[in-house]
């Protein structure tokens, strides 16, 4: 693992009795692209406030480049960029005012000649003039991460930068990350979207304020253990609600039109249908063995198949 | 970091908050229009018309020589060369002292009095719509440095008597304490004026009695609420900028929170005072715009006299910087806009009432007096009036002045350490 950037210890945040983050622990090394993922309400955007110094951690710590967040908040400031959840930039200043108006808070020189360069690469040429608040909103998402990268800092927090956007302008986005992580730039991104996932170096899974795994896509993948069964059954929406009530069947999904299959064993499973198919009215028309993705990772931990134990070892 | 950097982040955030004022047309339309307005409006309101022939009472429990002076200045003689002497345009002085006494001479017609001096005063029974007494001890307390107010019955049902006739009365005192300062001023012996610090403390004390106001303690029967033009001018346009000041600035920094803006300024380097400084300064210079713009129309339109105008632009400069900071202390600690303009309404309801705009202090108990103090409206009126009507120099009114910096200061300072987290 490259040299740890983020290091965060036992980090935890309260709002009243209830733990929004819950003691996280885990560190991020210099250079990734680090997905951050869970459900809504999991304490993604609490972890990345507290880390970005916005709001205090109730217990633990955490530090960047070995200063602490909230102690030597003042000192790191200028080295990350933030891009938070909601649009926040001045709806009422254009384009370039808003990203001159930050280069100027970041303390920059050479202001003009920056934000007409930053203007350029995010193709926000046609828009320089407009105003932020009547762009749409894949263009207003690429004028925060302009604003959040003015000062080409080393490390870029992203909370759910693609959130509501159309596959266009996601795609839009995550190139212009590829594009900053090739001078060296650590990425925190967070993000719901599973396929998005599998664009991560690491990911973290965080659920109720709970780190429940961490690690590389493909390291994950295998902590799922093996191949995913996957069936085709017609029709397959009757078949989803009779499967999943089906003994030693987990979990079922339905992707392109074909049923996958999460269970303990299988292949016992396989072998019982090949002799007898217990759902006459459903056509049993053959199977095969996917690898499986993200999104089966984060629904099994999303239902909680997955304990954080088994995962630690799968892992070794 | 040095202190240009920090100038050029303050003038980066002053920009943009210029900008969010000037885009928005509505707001922009509503702090130009409404100040001139409301001026002219209220203005007029408490305007009282030229009066004549006041069936006036009048009555001299003093008898010592200062009263007899001031009862034959009333009466329309003229009394008063040392300020014609003392003067640097004596022409245009004589001028304004002859227009005052043919005021006088026009507005009253003096009635024997009836009655004692100091119970009540009846003046329908008597047939009156006036009363004026010279206390008993006024000349004395003149000498002391404690000067005591002269009294004044009004009929106050007829709306536009009384307040002319107090607005007259006022001036006239004025005047003939302007005089009497110039007389004391012109008797000192050579030397002296020169040694200011070796005056006897009995004339120290004419010194300060002359620059204290000498007031009259004005008792407007049935109707007790009216006002006068030149009084309630500074009062009116230091409450409309009390106003606009606090409501304008109280949502800067609620706006941003609401939105979200302010997460993404507080990550960036900029330090929260030069955060709080940026946000002042392009509301303070717009509202050094309409305070200038709101006097010139009382001048103009309603001839309030400017009297030492530099000194007046310090007594408006800290009052605007003590309102600011008291706006954006709110606007820090609130948690929506909502909230901000409610906190907003609150405090400017007591500092209406209480600031003594309208209504001299005087009349509140002393109990409240101490509240009005927190108000920088009461600061503002008093050193405002102080020096446009009493001529007061910077040492007379240098407590007031202490007192908005120090305001100034402390909200800023509060402002500035409310802003550490972006925490809702
Ligand atoms: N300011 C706040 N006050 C109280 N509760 C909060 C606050 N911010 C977040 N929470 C709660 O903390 C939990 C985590 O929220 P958040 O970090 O926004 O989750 P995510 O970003 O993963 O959707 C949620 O249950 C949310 O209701
Ligand atoms: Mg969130």
């Amino acid at each position: 693992m490259p040299k740890p950037l983020i290091v965060l210890t036992d980090l935890a945040k309260k709002f009243g009795h209830k733990a929004a983050v819950d003691k996280i622990s885990m560190s991020i090394g210099q250079g990734e692209v680090f997905g951050f993922l869970g459900a809504n309400g999991a304490g993604k955007t609490t972890t990345i406030r507290m880390l970005c110094g916005l709001t205090k951690p109730t217990a633990g710590r955490a530090s960047i480049d070995g200063l602490d967040v909230w102690r030597d908040r003042f000192r790191i400031r200028s080295k990350f960029g933030y891009v938070s959840q909601r649009f926040s930039l001045y709806a009422d200043l254009t384009v370039r005012e808003n990203l001159r108006f930050f280069a100027g808070a970041y303390r920059q020189d050479h202001i003009n000649e920056k934000v007409d360069r930053m203007v350029k690469e995010m193709d926000l040429e046609p828009y320089r003039d407009s105003r932020a608040g009547k762009l749409s909103g894949g263009y207003k998402q690429l004028l925060s991460m302009a604003c959040a990268l003015i000062h080409e800092p080393a490390l870029l927090f992203l909370d759910e930068p693609t959130a509501g956007l159309d596959p266009v302008h996601r795609q839009q986005i995550w190139d212009f990350l590829y594009q900053v992580t090739q001078s060296g730039t650590t990425i925190f991104v967070t993000t719901h979207y599973m396929d998005e996932a599998e664009r991560c170096t690491d990911v973290g899974f965080v659920q109720h304020g709970r780190l429940v795994a961490k690690g590389s896509p493909r390291q994950l993948k295998q902590a799922l253990g093996g191949d995913l069964l996957e069936v085709h059954v017609e029709p397959p929406m009757p078949a989803v609600l009779e499967l999943r009530k089906f003994p030693g069947i987990s979990a079922v999904d339905l992707r392109s039109g074909r049923l996958r299959i999460h269970a303990a064993d299988p292949q016992a499973l396989v072998d019982q249908w090949q002799q007898y198919w217990p759902f006459p009215g459903l056509k049993f028309l053959g199977y095969s063995w996917v690898e499986p993705d993200m999104e089966d990772v984060f629904n099994a931990y999303a239902q909680g198949r997955h304990s954080p134990n088994q995962v630690q070892a799968a892992l070794k | 970091m040095n202190l240009f950097d920090s100038l050029k982040a303050i003038l980066t955030i002053a920009y943009k908050e210029f900008v969010h004022v000037w885009r928005d047309r509505r707001v922009l339309l509503l702090i130009l229009v409404l100040p001139p307005f409301f001026t002219l409006v209220f203005g007029h309101a408490f305007e009282g018309s030229n009066v004549r022939d006041v069936s006036t009472m009048f009555l001299d429990a003093d008898n010592s020589p200062e009263s007899q002076k001031f009862a034959e200045f009333l009466h329309g003689k003229n009394v008063l060369d040392a300020l014609v002497e003392g003067s640097d345009n004596p022409d245009k002085v004589r001028k304004d002292i002859s227009d005052l006494l043919q005021n006088l001479k026009d507005t009253f017609i003096w009635k024997k009095w009836v009655g004692d001096a100091k119970g009540t005063i009846d003046l329908v029974q008597n047939g009156a719509d006036a009363a004026i007494v010279i206390p008993e001890g006024w000349g004395k307390s003149l000498q002391d440095g404690t000067p005591i107010n002269m009294r004044a019955v009004l009929d106050g049902s007829d709306t536009n008597t009384a307040p002319a006739v107090q607005a007259l009365l006022q001036q006239a005192l004025g005047i003939f304490q302007l005089n009497e300062r110039y007389e004391l001023i012109k008797n000192l012996p050579e030397q002296v004026v020169d040694l200011g610090e070796q005056l006897s403390p009995q004339t120290q004390h004419e010194f300060s009695s002359s620059l204290t106001p000498w007031e009259f303690d004005t008792q407007i029967l049935y109707n007790p609420k009216l006002l006068f033009v030149d009084y309630v001018v500074p009062g009116m346009v230091g409450l409309i900028l009390q106003l606009v000041t606090v409501t304008l600035i109280a949502s800067t920094i609620t706006r941003e929170r609401e939105v979200g803006t302010l997460s993404q300024l507080l990550v960036t380097p900029l330090r929260q005072s030069e955060i709080v400084v940026g946000k002042v300064l392009p509301y303070l210079f717009i509202s050094m715009f309409l305070i200038a713009g709101t006097i010139a129309i009382g001048h103009i339109h309603f001839g309030i006299k400017i009297h030492q105008p530099l000194l007046l632009s310090l007594v408006c400069f800290l009052f605007l910087l003590c309102s600011l900071g008291l706006g954006l202390l709110i606007s820090a600690f609130s948690k929506t806009q909502t909230q901000a303009i409610q906190f907003s309404v609150f405090l400017l309801l007591p500092i209406m009432l209480l600031s003594g705009a309208f209504a001299p202090l005087s009349q509140l108990p002393g109990s409240i007096r101490i509240f009005s103090e927190l108000f920088p409206l009461t600061h503002f009126c008093r050193a405002f009036r102080s020096v446009n009507m009493y001529r007061a120099d910077f040492g007379f009114i240098a407590a007031d002045l202490i007192a908005l910096a120090v305001g100034a200061v402390i909200t800023c300072i509060g402002a500035a350490y409310l802003l550490r987290t972006a925490d809702d």
